[in-house]
């Protein structure tokens, strides 16, 4: 596939770098030398010097085809026509950044899209609706749905209490009846396992799970965690994120939303009718106190200061606030920030470039999300028929050992998986990877 | 630390791609059944085997390559082809001592095309064979050959392109490295085909034009006759030849456009004037002076002057007059262009025509802010201003060249040689072109020197091919710290 990037960015070059193994041609388009040379050095692509917007520079880089063009450069006017303009000049699909919501309103999408916009990424609404989602399942860490909620895979971080320590996957597997979750991936000290049947849990582990709707009261149960109604919550932070975020929980929650900026305040503050907005730094403990951080149950910090988010965060769990979410934009932080206590780290970079990368990959992948703590890879594929996996039951397919069949949806209903199913066509499996595993999967699917 | 078993499966599969190449001087070996085809076979066979015992001990391991691995993987297969390169000259005894046979290997790789035989055309028809591929592997680089045609490494393989083809940058013709690399054979295969094609036609036999047009593209300069070109008489012969030195000079990444039909590409391209300026002006003086003084016909003079100018520029190293008759004004100039060097990405060695280029813009810069002190004055290359970290890079490279160089003629002059001949080796080693001035002249070969005076050029010339960043870093103490 040929994939054109313009801007090399932070979302850019992280999708250059997600991208650049795979069998893709890429070429990144950048105005910026000197943010363009480490990445030449070190990606197999090709770098490009120059304007997005030049028709020349376009026409050059998109050349004969191009499946695939990207603009996700600082400024969204750029996007826009530098996407218009790539979409004229042959490319077959095209993606912009923006940064409006009202772009991506009912009716306004459609008119973009006849202009030659197929997509539009706005990375601050997709970690708003991420952060939404977290406050309405608050027992986990991460979680995603498959097939509109039929599947959904949980990250659960186990605690000292969690029921299920120093027990084997057996074990726990023997011990009811009912087949409605399964672990499909442990993430410890920094490396994620596919667990086989000995494995057992220690605390500390990011498990991940993978649950029918049934099943998930009870592997709360057994994770040591529950999940609680988020009633009020106290969000750092007026950023774009910041604000989406309140505009939709202030029609349930008490919100209480906390910025440095007096101006932004006042804008802020006539706009979000039910949210108390506050003036101040989310530093200072003694205004956090004052706002009775200690009653919250959830603390959100979304400042673009990733420091910042941490070390709030941090301070919200030590006194005792249940559910605690931090925007953390430097890469080099995440893990660091995952094992100081904070319940989740959203980063819209990562969570852009999930979204755009499921476009580059196997027409059979109908769902794709990239976890933030681990580059391991949660994909749901659509089985063709007479495909290598139907053959016959997972034990005996050689299924690649760095990737594992969670479960499934047959007739629209959900089935966990074990090494005696049998995937039939049209199954919707969903598969947690390794990203060593990502080649060999296809061929299942083929 | 340094990933080892990523460096010797790699090494394997390099290894096993060089009996490929010496196979072909066996099958040469059979065409004209030369009776000692066997020992041939054996140093393939020697060859394969050692490459594939290396590459299948760690089949299973995963290939990493980060910046060290990529120079140690670099200068090593170097050694390694050469060390490997040595077994067709020793097995069939065409040459008895391994000094001998590893400098002559290793001057075939690099391109250089200084010799220790002083009777070339009493060698069989195999080993002339198996010293020109060496140089026409060797001119455009056994790592690109190799990730042009296996596809073993993957992942972190530009580090091993940008350490090994020369240039200040590295241009890439497509977005995958893979069939960057392809296409930069394609182009050199094409030219190697088209002057065999041409020398044959102009009377030569198909053995001799195939081997000289592998030299020739290589920029190398091995002959399979004693006199060199000299030895053919024609002047068409000598004017293809010092035509396909000229196309050797060029940056190949142009080339490839020039054959795609975008001439404009190629003719605003600073470098490829500035190459075009120097080969033309040089020519003039030489051929002037050839004519003027020293009583040459005025065609001979164009057709002399400017095939040795043009070998010497591009470090071919091809003769087809000895220049130390040519008194003293001459010699000095064509001592001058030993250190010119081709265009960046060519197959040729030396300094080359952009980082000189560079160099001249900068300093006329540097000489315009005496009166502007305050003004911003950038080094445009292409219509473009370039980055002062390039500047930078160049400046570093040309002091390194002129150090390495210092210290290298008074290793030379240690053993004894005057200074002519320490000048002229040191030169020709360090700038892969071979023939030089003094004992070491067009006429004369390198056999006379002690083994450490042989093995310390073959270093050189190893130094001069890479360009020597990629050499010289391992001997930083750095890069051996994590």
């Amino acid at each position: 596939m040929r994939i054109v990037i313009a801007g090399a960015g932070e979302v850019g070059t992280h999708l250059a770098r997600m991208l650049a193994n795979d069998n893709h041609e890429i070429i990144l388009i950048d105005t910026e030398e000197l943010r363009l040379r480490p990445i030449d050095s070190s990606l197999d692509l090709l770098t490009y010097h120059g304007s997005a917007t030049s028709v020349n520079i376009l026409r050059d880089t998109i050349g004969k085809k191009t499946d695939l063009f990207i603009a996700v450069a600082h400024s969204e006017d750029t996007n826009i026509t530098s996407a218009i303009l790539a979409k004229r000049l042959g490319a077959e699909k095209t993606f912009a950044r923006i940064d409006n919501m009202e772009y991506l309103e009912k009716g306004t999408s459609e008119f973009f899209f006849s202009l030659g916009i197929d997509n539009m990424i706005f990375p601050e609404y997709i970690a708003a609706q991420e952060v939404l989602g977290l406050l309405h399942v608050t027992g986990t860490t991460e979680f995603m749905e498959f097939s509109g909620g039929k599947l959904m895979l949980y990250v659960q971080k186990l605690e000292e209490n969690a029921p299920i320590l120093n027990r084997s996957l057996q074990e726990i597997a023997e011990s009811f009846k009912t087949h409605q979750y399964r672990a499909v991936a442990i993430k410890r000290n920094e490396r994620t396992i596919i667990p086989r049947g000995s494995e057992q849990f220690q605390a500390g582990d990011l498990a991940f799970v993978v649950s029918t709707p049934e099943g998930i009261d009870e592997m709360m149960l057994f994770s040591g965690k529950e999940n609680f109604e988020a009633k009020r919550i106290m969000i750092l932070g007026g950023s774009r994120i910041g604000k989406h975020v309140a505009s939709q929980m202030q029609k349930e929650s008490e919100v209480k939303l906390i910025d440095i900026d007096r101006d932004k305040c006042q804008i802020l503050a006539d706009t979000l009718e039910n949210t108390l907005v506050i003036n101040g730094d989310g530093r200072n403990v003694e205004l956090l106190e004052e706002e009775g951080i200690t009653r919250m149950d959830a603390f959100v910090a979304v400042t673009g200061n990733s420091e910042t988010n941490i070390l709030s965060c941090l301070l919200a769990k030590k006194l005792g606030v249940k559910r605690t979410i931090a925007e953390v934009e430097n890469m080099e932080y995440i893990s660091l920030a995952e094992n100081t206590g904070i319940d989740t780290i959203i980063n819209k970079k990562i969570s852009a470039a999930s979204r755009i990368f499921m476009h580059t990959t196997n027409p059979n992948i109908t769902e794709i999300k990239c976890m933030t703590g681990t580059d391991a890879e949660a994909l749901e594929f659509l089985v063709p028929e007479g495909a290598m996996i139907t053959t016959a039951p997972l034990r005996d397919i050689g299924f690649p050992k760095d990737a594992l069949v969670g479960g499934g949806i047959r007739d629209d209903k959900p089935f966990i998986a074990t090494g005696d199913t049998h995937i039939m066509a049209n199954d919707r499996v969903v598969i947690f990877a390794l990203p060593s595993a990502m080649k060999k999967l296809s061929k299942f699917f083929e | 630390m340094i990933n080892i078993r990523t460096v010797l499966r790699v090494f394997g599969a390099l290894l096993m791609l060089e009996s490929v190449a010496m196979a072909l001087a066996l099958l040469v070996s059979f065409i004209y059944s030369e009776k000692h085809s066997f020992h041939l076979f054996l140093s393939v066979a020697i060859t394969f085997f050692s490459g594939f015992v290396l590459h299948s001990a760690f089949r299973n391991d995963e290939i990493t390559i980060a910046r060290r691995e990529g120079y140690i993987i670099v200068t090593g297969s170097w050694v390694l082809f050469s060390l490997f390169g040595t077994l067709p000259f020793l097995l069939t005894g065409s040459i008895s001592s391994f000094t001998d046979a590893f400098f002559e290997t290793m001057s075939g790789f690099t391109t250089t095309g200084a010799s220790i035989l002083s009777d070339i055309e009493s060698m069989p028809h195999s080993i002339l064979f198996w010293r020109s591929i060496t140089q026409w592997m060797g001119g455009m680089g056994i790592i690109v050959l190799s990730l042009a045609i296996i596809g073993e490494i993957k992942i972190g393989n530009f580090q091993l392109f940008a350490a090994e083809v020369p240039g200040v940058t590295k241009d890439k013709l497509h977005p995958k490295l893979k069939e960057t690399a392809k296409r930069l054979w394609a182009i050199y295969v094409v030219f190697t085909s088209s002057e065999t094609i041409l020398l044959v036609a102009g009377g030569m036999s198909l053995f001799d034009a195939v081997c000289h047009s592998f030299t020739t593209m290589a920029t190398g300069g091995y002959s399979t006759k004693n006199a060199s070109i000299a030895a053919f008489e024609s002047p068409y012969i000598h004017a293809v030849i010092t035509l396909f030195m000229f196309l050797a000079g060029i940056n190949f990444a142009l080339a490839y456009f020039a054959l795609k039909g975008n001439f404009k590409k190629i003719l605003n391209n600073d470098e490829f004037r500035f190459y075009g300026k120097i080969c033309i002006t040089f020519t003039v003086i030489v051929s002037a002076v050839l004519w003027l003084r020293n009583g040459y016909s005025p065609l001979n003079s164009i057709i002399y002057g400017s095939f040795q100018v043009i070998s010497i520029i591009t470090t071919t190293g091809f003769a087809t007059a000895n220049y130390e008759l040519w008194g003293s004004f001459l010699l000095m100039v064509i001592f001058l262009l030993m250190f010119t060097g081709g265009s960046t990405g060519s197959t040729g060695g030396g300094i080359k025509m952009l980082r000189l280029l560079i160099l001249t813009r900068n300093s006329r810069q540097e000489l315009h802010r005496l009166l502007h002190p305050n003004a911003v004055l950038p080094v445009r290359i292409n219509g473009k201003a370039i980055l002062p970290t390039l500047i930078n890079n160049v400046l570093a490279f040309v002091v390194l060249y002129f150090l390495v160089t210092g210290i290298s003629i008074a290793i030379i002059s240690l053993m004894g040689y005057d200074i002519q001949t320490s000048f002229g080796a040191v030169a020709a080693s360090l700038g892969n072109i071979g023939p030089g001035i003094g004992d070491v002249g067009p006429v004369e070969n390198y056999s006379h020197f002690p083994v450490f005076g042989k093995l310390y050029l073959s270093f050189l010339m190893l130094v001069g091919r890479l360009e020597l960043f990629t050499v010289l870093i391992l001997f930083t103490g750095s890069f051996y710290k994590s």
